[in-house]
């Protein structure tokens, strides 16, 4: 471990670098350039509403904002572990050429995915305004709800990385894993508003075995109906994800050096 | 003289580690019988600062696994390599660029892996961007490079970075005519330099001669000789007759 906040700080420089590289060269290729990083989130946003207020008749107030927060979180998770995968794969030229802790290419995405995440926020709290949310002090828990989040997806992106080296399809697999774990997440529905009678328990269940149900709950919790998150929940995710991490740092030290034997 | 690399009783072996389906890795977990190749068998020597070291041998005798091994990108499977804190980098045939982004954004990247800071290499950045003679072409992608000047940004950036440990992977003959002249001359250059340690690894006896103090000569992974580089390219020549 100590090892791994030795390299984190030494290496950080370049994860921060790389991320800013591939942000400006992702910009230079297309038409549109920087207006994506707006447009994406809001695009989604309206595809969501449409589908689920108009198709579903959906209830839950200020719709859109409650859509929005959900893909805000909900988007950088899901491109992280999207990206883990093939992280190595597509970052070939660089790992047979020269030592770096693997990990700092989550690291890297994980940095690019959340400048875009910043974006999607200052969104989020433009829509605020404009539907007049009330503000309280229950907002001072989004730094705690972030922290969960990032040390969580660090974790299982680093362990998905190592694992995309040796199997090929796990691309595949874990799209599938992910779709699954949208739909349970709560992304565009209240899972305690909308799952109820005989399968009560069942959102209970999911609310908490599902760190990203709780997660993106606490968030509108603070954010739109100014109440304070469950705290003691998200801080025993964070135990987790702070262990998970360790095993995962520890079997990249460990087989990072035959990643390049594979390729 | 302290000592610059030791390697010791270093064993690199190929499992032909293959990325298989997931199928086949749930069913066959733990049954696969693996193949496995033996690149570097045994191998030991020691560096000293500031030599200059030749290492040499046919093609497949396991010149390219060593040094990448020595670089830190393979790991041994038995034996060890120290360093003693030198800072070291591999220069070898198409170094790794982020083929997408520009010129001047790789020379950061690769600079600030081989650990400078930001701003040492913007200090060097003029020079390395004047050397490599790439011009404008320094702002484009990386892909819409030709190979030699991917080459010759690749160099550019090692010889002016300067690294305690350089490790040169047969790449004295990139570019045209005058730039092989100029990278020839910043390696005579660089290796003048007392504190500088360099591993070179080519096919070309007349390069190895000029540059080198001591050669290693190795054959399918077992260390043959070592020592002067007369004596030992001497009996390398008679060896490939």
């Amino acid at each position: 471990m100590k090892k791994f906040f030795k390299d984190l700080k030494r290496y950080n420089p370049y994860a921060l670098y790389a991320a800013k590289a591939e942000l400006k060269s992702g910009v230079a290729d297309s038409y549109l350039n920087w207006l994506w990083w707006i447009f994406d989130p809001i695009l989604f946003m309206l595809v969501y509403t449409f589908v689920v207020k108009i198709v579903f008749n959906a209830t839950e107030p200020n719709f859109p904002l409650f859509v929005f927060v959900g893909l805000t979180a909900w988007d950088f998770f899901n491109k992280t572990m999207l990206n883990s995968v093939k992280l190595v794969r597509t970052n070939k030229s660089i790992v047979t050429k020269i030592y770096l802790p693997k990990y700092m290419l989550v690291l890297t995405k994980m940095y690019v995915n959340a400048f875009k995440m910043a974006i999607s926020f200052a969104l989020v709290i433009i829509l605020m305004f404009i539907y007049s949310v009330e503000l309280t002090f229950n907002l001072l828990y989004i730094p705690l709800i972030l922290v969960v989040l990032f040390v969580l997806t660090f974790a299982f992106a680093s362990l998905f990385m190592h694992f995309g080296v040796f199997i090929e399809d796990l691309s595949n697999v874990i799209t599938v894993l992910l779709r699954l774990m949208f739909y349970m997440s709560g992304v565009f529905y209240s899972i305690q508003g909308r799952i109820t009678g005989k399968y009560a328990v069942f959102a209970d269940v999911l609310m908490y075995v599902n760190p990203l149900a709780l997660i993106i709950n606490s968030l509108r919790d603070v954010m739109l109906y100014g109440t304070a998150p469950n705290v003691l929940a998200l801080l025993a995710w964070l135990l987790i994800g702070i262990l998970a991490t360790c095993v995962s740092v520890h079997t990249v030290y460990k087989y990072e050096n035959s990643y390049t034997k594979v390729m | 003289m302290s000592k610059a690399i030791s390697v010791k009783n270093l064993w690199i072996v190929y499992k032909s580690l293959k990325a298989v389906s997931s199928k086949k890795a749930i069913f066959t977990f733990g049954k696969s019988k693996l193949e496995t190749f033996e690149a570097v068998r045994g191998v030991s020597f020691d560096v000293e600062k500031g030599q200059v070291v030749g290492l040499i041998g046919r093609n497949g005798s396991g010149k390219s696994t060593l040094l990448r091994s020595i670089a830190g990108i393979f790991s041994a499977d038995k034996g060890e390599i120290e360093l003693y804190g030198n800072s070291i980098s591999l220069l070898s045939i198409g170094v790794g660029f982020k083929a997408n982004l520009s010129g001047r954004d790789n020379i950061f990247l690769s600079g600030l892996l081989m650990g400078f800071k930001e701003s040492e290499i913007r200090e060097n950045l003029d020079k390395i961007i004047e050397f490599s003679e790439l011009g404008k072409f320094i702002d484009k992608p990386v892909k819409t490079y030709s190979s030699g000047m991917y080459s010759k940004l690749a160099f550019s950036i090692t010889a002016v970075m300067e690294t305690d440990i350089m490790l040169i992977d047969e790449v004295l003959s990139v570019g045209d005519e005058k730039f092989k002249k100029k990278s020839y001359a910043k390696i005579k250059e660089l290796i003048s330099d007392k504190s500088r340690t360099v591993i070179i690894v080519s096919h070309n006896i007349d390069t190895l001669s000029k540059l080198c103090d001591h050669i290693i000569w190795i054959n399918d992974g077992e260390l043959v000789m070592q020592g002067e580089t007369k004596e030992v390219l001497e009996e390398y020549k008679k060896f490939m007759q």
